[in-house]
């Protein structure tokens, strides 16, 4: 052995002393920032868990900011962030009596966990309603908004003809102006509220059905109207409710709603669009040989929101339109809708259709990540998530496939050729 | 006088100093030496080692990492165990409280985090050295056995402690990886029950791997090592490396442990503790959600070091693919000291020339064949479709099984007659051939597999938003 053995061995040892000693001494005058910045991390982690059990259970009655809906109150007041943590706790664990809100808590037959709670009450007192609402956008959770409507007239004058025809004609109009919000267009129910149009109701006794209208029903989100209503027009819509078979559908139209958007919900739409919808309406919704424009003022004008959204779902029978239904969700053909209403404000008079959509593969805008590596071929034993008719060997034969698969094989061939050609010169 | 002066009664600390070294430090060299042979580490080590030995090259200082990483787990375990409470929900709560509230916590728990997932990797290393140089034939065959139970060991320990967090990266891959034991014939549900402490992954779990987690894990591998240790120098020391050319003994030199290998070895946990300590710092160990039985992530994987285990799960019946062919692997490394038996080659890289030239036309071999093989499987080779008819367990177990052993069998019959490899060799070639399949099958399983676990480039991965 030398005389110094160790010189190299020894000055790695003090290095990783001096290291071990520095670090751990910056780590320290660190820590109380760390601190901090990990409490609003975690204050932010929760935030964010709260906004989606807002979204999938409260939404629908507080509203899309935490508005509050008709009577449900308002959770984006003020006061109600001074509000003691345990008073939130309780009223989310165990609800409110005679009102509609349900208790939460799992011990109480609810759906949450304590900790969800906790996290709920912290939305309360610290969140940011306008981000909330873009989370149940999202999520594709937007509670219906409370509207009013007008009756169609050309209906509404044919139910005059009918015996009684004043008092339907009343009560038609009452129901478009203050019912329809919960209970839906033609009295059909939404989500919140029953439908009102069925044998069911009708087959109720009168008494019962003022009774409800005038008190509410305690427990659910219908109100008391007795107040606001007059006898006699609580009795027409009565009279209505009984004879609900004889008012022609579509005379309560639902009206024209845009369907929610933020930023997204756009930016995954333009994804869709450019994966699925491009090919045939052409990248800027122009329109080709193979499809109509979509990006020209009177596709606008002629559609709703609603009416795009039905075409997109349920394909149009007899063209080229799929049914798209099957193979997305239904946040994804709404922020599809979302994406082409954005079009509007600069859509053009007169469409020009392109041949678009085409192209050399590098030159088309494959944004759609959502494609399995051989989408060609289905999985064998598991579904595929595809969302896409696009050819996946396209898109998995991109330069980051080639490389991984150009690294492997010559390593391989490397290892292979010089273990062959040794041990065969070897052999002889 | 001075003689009749009554001597000063010893200070308490030259007290404590003399009970550490009654007699004092000896001036002469023969007297030091006695007193360093007394010493704690010559219970570890030998008074003497030799130069080859302690070469960096032959045995990469693995046993010692583990040894250290073991070290650091323990230590920062027991100061998690003071800020963790065993219960649902409260768990993740007190890992919430230990990144944001308590000094140093979040460096202590990526330490442990990253030191056990680094053991798994270590120790698995350690194995294949002490495989590939030969080092578990006799008299040596024991500490074998002894290293590959304390391996499952660790990964026991590891696949407790991945549930320990409760958020949803523990649950659902600790649901995954449980799923497992249901597959045992006859007794897999019952045991699986036992395991969790009720039909699904719930507090009873939690407190189950905690206690096994922090008690008899730890116990039965601190026993086990100390055991290992000892069994090294029962059975004459670490093998010593040879040039894989001359298998004639190399001239051994011989030189004081101390200071020469202790100082290595000071010197080497030092490096490895910097480094695990700067990894730390700045990679902090994942952390998602609160544990949610109702809200399944899609897809849900194991622990990543099983993840060659769910691989091979998704091209055999749940009866091969998850008992028959572990077990079979299993079997083989714990009997491999008694079959191979050729006392020249030990210490040398892959037994000789040809081992090593064998072994790389195995690797290239499986790095080819096992992703075809994987892709063949998923996208076009469908038994239970094509044969509707037959039992499951043969249409979807022993036939992909036969299909894939007999290219196996037939790669070992050729190398036999091509090169005229020996037995040793056969062993070794077939060893790479599978290992290198299992490693690929595992990184295919953590990074090619996408919701429903089906094949993805990790590029496009889809995220399925909840």
């Amino acid at each position: 052995m030398n005389s110094k053995p160790y010189l190299i061995e020894s000055l790695i040892g003090l290095g990783a002393t001096m290291i071990i000693a520095a670090a751990l001494g910056l780590y320290m005058l660190n820590e109380p920032a760390r601190i901090t910045q990990a409490q609003t991390d975690v204050l932010n982690l929760q935030l964010d868990e709260a906004m989606t059990l807002y979204a999938e259970n409260c939404a629908v009655c507080h509203g899309l900011n935490g508005e509050g809906i008709s009577s449900v109150p308002a959770l984006s007041a003020p006061a109600l962030k001074t509000m003691p943590f345990e008073e939130l706790q309780k009223t989310i664990a165990r609800g409110r009596y005679q009102t509609a809100m349900p208790a939460w808590s799992m011990q109480d037959g609810g759906a949450l966990s304590a900790y969800q709670i906790d996290e709920l009450v912290l939305l309360v007192q610290y969140g940011d309603w306008n981000k909330t609402g873009d989370r149940v956008i999202n999520l594709g959770l937007a509670p219906l908004v409370p509207f009013i409507t007008d009756p169609d007239p050309a209906l509404l004058a044919e139910i005059a003809k009918l015996p009684d025809g004043a008092t339907l004609q009343t009560a038609v109009r009452i129901f478009a102006g203050t019912c329809v919000a919960c209970h839906g267009a033609d009295g059909v129910g939404t989500s919140i509220a029953p439908a009102l149009n069925d044998l069911d109701t009708r087959e109720k006794l009168p008494e019962d059905l003022t009774r409800t209208i005038t008190y509410g029903n305690t427990g659910t989100l219908m109100a008391g109207w007795g107040n606001t209503l007059q006898p006699e027009e609580i009795s027409a819509l009565v009279t209505m409710i009984k004879r609900w078979e004889e008012i022609p559908a579509g005379t309560i139209p639902a009206p024209n709603i845009p369907i929610p958007t933020t930023q997204e919900s756009i930016a995954l739409g333009s994804q869709l669009f450019a994966a699925n919808c491009s090919r045939c309406h052409g990248p800027e919704g122009q329109g080709t040989p193979r499809a109509p424009s979509l990006n020209v003022k009177s596709f606008f004008v002629d559609k709703s929101d609603q009416t795009i959204q039905q075409i997109i779902t349920n394909g149009v029978p007899g063209t080229a339109m799929p049914t798209w239904g099957d193979r997305m969700s239904e946040v994804q053909i709404q922020a599809i809708v979302g994406f082409i209403r954005q079009w509007e404000a600069t859509a053009p008079e007169v469409a020009t259709i392109t041949r678009g959509g085409g192209g050399p593969p590098w030159k088309r805008n494959n944004t759609n990540t959502n494609t399995s590596l051989f989408g060609l071929l289905p999985s064998t034993n598991t579904t595929t998530y595809t969302a896409t008719g696009q050819t996946g060997i396209q898109q998995a034969l991109d330069w980051r496939t080639l490389v991984l698969a150009g690294i492997i094989l010559t390593i391989a061939f490397t290892l292979i050729s010089s273990g062959f050609s040794a041990l065969k010169k070897q052999k002889k | 006088m001075d003689e009749q002066t009554p001597k000063p009664e010893p200070s308490i600390f030259e007290r404590m100093r003399n009970r550490l070294t009654p007699d004092g430090v000896p001036a002469d060299e023969r007297g030091r030496m006695r007193m360093v042979m007394e010493s704690l580490v010559l219970h570890i080590h030998p008074a003497k080692t030799d130069v080859n030995s302690m070469k960096w090259t032959y045995t990469w200082g693995l046993g010692g990492l583990s040894a250290l990483l073991m070290t650091i787990l323990g230590l920062t375990g027991i100061i998690l165990i003071n800020n963790y409470t065993p219960a649902a929900p409260q768990a993740y709560l007190d890992i919430l409280e230990i990144n944001s509230n308590v000094w140093f916590g979040e460096l202590i728990r990526n330490l442990h985090h990253w030191s056990a997932n680094l053991l798994i990797v270590v120790a698995v290393l350690h194995l294949i050295r002490v495989f590939v140089t030969g080092a578990y034939r006799p008299p040596r065959e024991l500490n074998w056995l002894i290293g590959v139970v304390m391996l499952l060991l660790v990964v026991g320990a590891n696949f407790t402690g991945y549930l320990l967090p409760w958020d949803q990266l523990a649950y659902w891959a600790i649901t995954v990886g449980t799923s497992i034991i249901s597959y045992i014939p006859l007794i897999g549900q019952w045991l699986m029950q036992l395991v969790l402490g009720g039909p699904e992954v719930g507090a009873n779990t939690l407190l189950n791997f905690y206690s096994m987690h922090i008690s008899f894990i730890p116990l039965a591998i601190f026993g086990l090592m100390s055991y290992h240790f000892w069994r090294v120098r029962k059975d004459g020391g670490l093998t010593l490396p040879k040039s894989s050319k001359q298998l004639d003994d190399p001239k051994p030199e011989r030189v004081t442990t101390i200071p020469h290998l202790v100082n290595r070895e000071f010197i080497f946990a030092l490096g490895w503790s910097a480094a695990i300590l700067l990894f730390a710092m700045f990679v902090p160990a994942p952390l998602e959600g609160i544990a949610n039985p109702a809200l399944s992530p899609n897809p849900a994987k194991a622990p990543w070091y099983f993840m060659g285990l769910q691989e091979l799960l998704l091209h055999f019946h749940p009866l091969i693919g998850a008992i028959v062919i572990p077990s079979l692997a299993i079997i083989a490394i714990f009997t491999i000291p008694f079959f191979d038996l050729n006392l020249k080659s030990v210490g040398v890289y892959f037994r000789s020339q040809r081992g090593r030239y064998l072994t790389a036309l195995a690797i290239g071999i499986s790095l080819i064949a096992t992703p075809v093989w994987v892709l063949l499987d998923e996208y076009v080779l469908n038994w239970t479709l094509w044969l509707p008819t037959w039992n499951t367990l043969i249409s979807n177990g022993l036939i992909p099984l036969a299909v894939i052993l007999l290219p196996v069998i037939f790669l070992d019959d050729w190398i036999a007659k091509k090169f005229q490899a020996d037995t040793e060799e056969r062993a070794l070639f077939n060893a790479a051939f599978l290992f290198t399949a299992f490693i690929v099958l595992t990184l295919i399983g953590i990074y090619f597999r996408g919701p429903g676990m089906s094949l993805y480039l990790p590029w496009n991965m889809p995220v399925v938003v909840h």
